[in-house]
């Protein structure tokens, strides 16, 4: 069975590849951003924290990264990347801005699986 | 005007053009602070690839608010870049005993680096004609 960080990058992948096609559907159906696609993008952000907390055990233990830079470098991008998104589009909530929760969810999941590589 | 301003497709090259000056950079910087004689010329054309994109993000801002002047350059620049990086990862391979960002014109970020500025010229293009069809 493979470990609880292995599972939780996996339910990340797996939600940010949805948020993602959600967030192009809704920009390319040309109208606002919608809210439940904001919420949906924390909800991914919550997710991303716990795998985050999970991915501390390493740093802590004494099972160290072969590269403790770049893990910690993925560990804190996948935390800042859809906070720093969802604050670029906050008043703004045209057709495009849908867009930038798409680029951010893909975002987000590239780093998962970077940061389960990396571990 | 104000409003196509802000919201547009420039909206999603600003994103992208962030996210890889925030990758390339760091990983310039960790791969030149922690290893850096495995492959320094790598590592130092992933500093520049990281320079470029900060650039160019800037560029495209500046562009979008109807200054087309600096974009025209830069997204020049770094599809000259990515060309010129990228042929010779495959022509010197022992100037890259490690990847660059734009080795192999951006394989390991899914050539993503080569669409970038293609995209950004093609958007600029667009931006260009829409300006002069207003006046």
């Amino acid at each position: 069975m493979p470990s609880v960080s292995t599972q939780i990058t996996w339910i990340v992948v797996g939600y940010a590849a949805l948020v993602a096609v959600l967030a192009v559907t809704a920009a390319a159906r040309g109208t606002e951003r919608p809210r439940w696609l904001d919420q949906m993008a924390w909800m991914l952000e919550l997710l991303v924290v716990v795998r985050a907390l999970v991915g501390l055990g390493p740093l802590l233990g004494g099972d160290r990264p072969e590269s403790t830079s770049t893990y910690v470098g993925y560990l804190v991008a996948s935390v800042c990347v859809l906070p720093i998104a969802m604050r670029s589009v906050q008043d703004d909530r045209a057709t495009w801005s849908a867009a930038v929760v798409a680029v951010a969810a893909v975002a987000v999941g590239v780093v998962a699986v970077r940061l389960q590589m990396t571990a | 005007m104000s409003d196509e301003r802000r919201s547009g497709p420039h909206q999603v090259l600003l994103a992208l053009y962030a996210l890889f000056t925030l990758a390339a950079g760091a990983r310039s910087l960790v791969q030149l602070t922690t290893r850096y004689d495995d492959a320094p010329v790598a590592y130092w054309l992933s500093l520049a690839a990281a320079v470029t994109y900060a650039l160019g993000w800037y560029a495209i801002r500046q562009a979008s608010a109807g200054r087309t002047g600096f974009a025209s350059v830069m997204l020049w620049v770094e599809l000259a870049g990515v060309a010129g990086v990228g042929t010779l990862s495959l022509v010197v391979r022992d100037w890259f005993p490690d990847a660059s960002v734009w080795s192999d014109y951006g394989i390991g970020y899914g050539f993503v680096p080569a669409v970038l500025p293609v995209a950004g010229l093609l958007w600029l293009r667009h931006r260009k004609l829409a300006a002069l069809a207003n006046n």
